[in-house]
């Protein structure tokens, strides 16, 4: 069922993808296929496969492996953290994304508080340590403090 | 023997302090990668790569660093399996059927030393087959015109398609995915901007580094969430450290046919190390398993598949390195690995970066060395790194993920398409999409195009052209066949399972 309905909004996308494709034109042309073929027979490869997930039959039933407690909901909320800590990388500057990063993930793994958030300050403070001032990859203090 | 000089040369290069130096951190860190279970040499390989960008290391050291993390992951991947039952990575998956049962005995080891062994003498073996077969494919290759380049293409897929995942479908779905990605930017040859959707981010296209983090960081982060064990029973590795003579004498013709027949798959594009330890581990059982001791710790059982990994990883760097179209999805990101540098992998590239291809080899030779001293006496430090709970080591995964990605650019529009494109990629995996098609299509996406339009500009759009010569014609055979074959076996396979009424 998944499956089909993961099929069913990848025909959608593809249809997306090949309108797009097809508005691409090369002002000068000195070669046979311009730069929208490629992409039109990667969409209709893609169509083919869409149409064949969304209406073959089915002999095993398919589901999703069901996932542990809560599943959903931690997988979510790691999902947040990560895309919390990809905005906050440069605004609060890389030592503190990262400890709050870690507190927040070292918790849906099961840390406990004390742990996670010496963890975080050893992670934030050595890894900036380490690249920043001794390998010299230029890491972000935080937009943030800057006046 | 043109081969033994330019060998001898690339030791000069592999030699220097700050290559040994790379060596020796990507053989430890490789196998720590290959121990700890849902890490394997891909995300290894993809979590160091953007650093290794970063420490702006010459190209040849940053090669000689990634091939020692994939390396050592093969060793690695042994330790969690004896130890704990659980595949360090997938290449480990039979070592798990006869090396638990051992360390149980409590013969663990024996199991860890004799499989370090069978490992050592697998990547020799390896590497010595590339000395001997790589430089003639890469002659061979140079006749390649953009045509046969196309229908090589096509076979890498194919043969991904029939042998990776159980739904043929998804992975050529996933590998169109992987091409669709790469189209992205503007287009080298008419200079149109292709779906930019306007942003000024995505005009170069989509970071190579970006995907791949995203895809073999960030989702396998996701999917760790899923494992319920944490830390898990580490046995004890008591008792004789060392195997003995008899031990080494009763499994080494198991090892040579192994090492071989590993070795050889390892080439075939698709068909990586853990179809190579399969098979080895299926015929070593049918020749030699007379009293029906595999499975119940028997050591040859520990030692056929271990060998068959490590050489079938040393194998996977031919087609890369000679044609430019990597077999495996490892040997993929490490070609993406190349392009950052402005060096692509093909034929030319043991005439132009002869330093490169050669210093590479004899690298492997010397990191090999240090991975069988690594990985006897010291295999209870990295027993003890299975005990890392996952609360730290997640975080810190995540912290130097974004490390790298932010290197590259440094800007916030990066990280979040990587996260993006790793929760995209937690869905396709949740739905059994595999990722090295994905990757493999995204690395070869550029190529394949420019060599479909450079064919079909020579022949004025004459399509005749893509089956025109033996070489074209014999590559759509083989895709077709390698396509096919997998299908009507495993068709056969499920009509003897599900009997017709």
């Amino acid at each position: 069922m998944v499956d089909r309905l993961f099929a069913g909004i990848w025909l959608l996308l593809t249809l997306g993808f090949a309108a797009m494709a097809r508005t691409y034109e090369a002002q000068y042309s000195y070669e046979p296929i311009g730069p929208r073929a490629f992409p039109l027979l990667l969409a209709g490869i893609s169509a083919v496969c869409a149409l064949w997930l969304l209406l073959r039959p089915k002999r095993v039933a398919e589901t999703l492996a069901p996932l542990p407690d809560g599943g959903p909901a931690r997988a979510a909320a790691l999902i947040g953290a990560l895309f919390a800590y990809a905005f906050l990388f440069e605004f609060v500057g890389f030592p503190l994304a990262t400890v709050l990063v870690t507190i927040a993930i070292g918790r849906l793994f099961g840390g406990g508080w004390r742990h996670v958030a010496l963890a975080g300050v050893a992670l934030g403070v050595v890894l900036f340590l380490l690249f920043d001032t001794t390998l010299d990859v230029t890491l972000p203090l935080g937009a943030l403090w800057r006046t | 023997m043109d081969n033994l000089a330019s060998l001898w040369h690339g030791f000069a290069v592999a030699a220097t302090p700050i290559n040994l130096l790379m060596a020796l951190v990507g053989s430890f860190v490789g196998t720590v990668v290959g121990a700890l279970p849902g890490l394997g040499p891909i995300n290894g390989v993809a979590i160091l790569l953007p650093i290794a960008f970063a420490l702006k290391l010459p190209a040849t050291s940053a090669l000689i660093l990634l091939a020692a993390v994939y390396l050592g992951c093969e060793y690695g991947g042994r330790i969690s399996a004896i130890l704990i039952n659980i595949p360090g990575d997938a290449g480990a998956l039979m070592t798990t059927l006869d090396g638990y049962p051992m360390a149980k005995r409590g013969e663990a080891g024996v199991a860890l030393s004799i499989s370090a062994w069978s490992s050592f003498v697998a990547s020799v073996i390896g590497t010595t087959g590339m000395v001997l077969f790589a430089p003639a494919l890469a002659h061979w290759a140079l006749a390649f015109g953009p045509a046969e380049y196309f229908a090589l293409m096509v076979f890498a897929i194919a043969c991904l398609a029939g042998m990776v995942g159980d739904s043929p479908v998804k992975t050529l779905l996933a590998c169109v995915i992987g091409l669709a990605l790469a189209t992205v930017g503007i287009d080298a040859n008419s200079g149109v901007y292709r779906f930019t959707f306007g942003d000024v981010h995505l005009s170069d296209g989509i970071q190579f580094v970006v995907v791949v983090i995203g895809l073999f960081s960030v989702s396998e982060i996701l999917l760790m969430l899923e494992q319920t064990h944490t830390g898990g029973q580490v046995l004890k590795a008591s008792g004789r450290k060392w195997f003995n003579l008899q031990e080494a004498m009763y499994t080494w013709w198991g090892t040579i046919r192994s090492s071989v027949i590993g070795f050889v798959i390892g080439v075939l594009p698709g068909a990586g190390a853990s179809i190579a330890s399969a098979v080895t581990y299926m015929i070593e059982k049918n020749l030699t398993d007379t009293e029906g001791t595999f499975g119940k710790g028997d050591i040859r059982g520990v030692a056929a598949p271990e060998a068959a990994n490590n050489s079938a990883a040393n194998g996977a760097f031919i087609p890369m390195l000679t044609l430019g179209v990597p077999g495996s999805g490892t040997t993929a990101v490490m070609m993406g690995a190349l392009t950052l540098y402005n060096i692509t992998p093909g034929p030319m590239l043991f005439k132009e970066q002869p330093d490169l291809v050669w210093g590479l080899i004899a690298s492997m030779f010397i990191g090999n060395v240090m991975l069988l001293v690594m990985n006897i006496p010291m295999v209870g430090l990295f027993a003890r790194m299975l005990t890392v709970p996952n609360w730290f080591l997640v975080p810190a995964i995540a912290a130097i993920s974004f490390v790298g990605v932010y290197a590259i650019h440094a800007t916030t529009f990066d990280l979040v398409l990587m996260t993006g494109l790793g929760v995209f990629g937690y869905f396709l995996r949740k739905l059994d999409f595999p990722m090295a098609p994905l990757i493999l299509g995204f690395v070869l996406g550029d190529m394949m195009e420019q060599n479909l339009r450079r064919a079909l500009a020579i022949s004025n759009g004459d399509v005749h052209i893509l089956y025109g010569s033996g070489i074209t014609i014999g590559l759509w055979i083989a895709a077709v066949v390698m396509l096919v074959v997998p299908l009507l076996l495993r068709w056969r396979r499920n009509n003897k399972l599900i009997p017709m009424p």
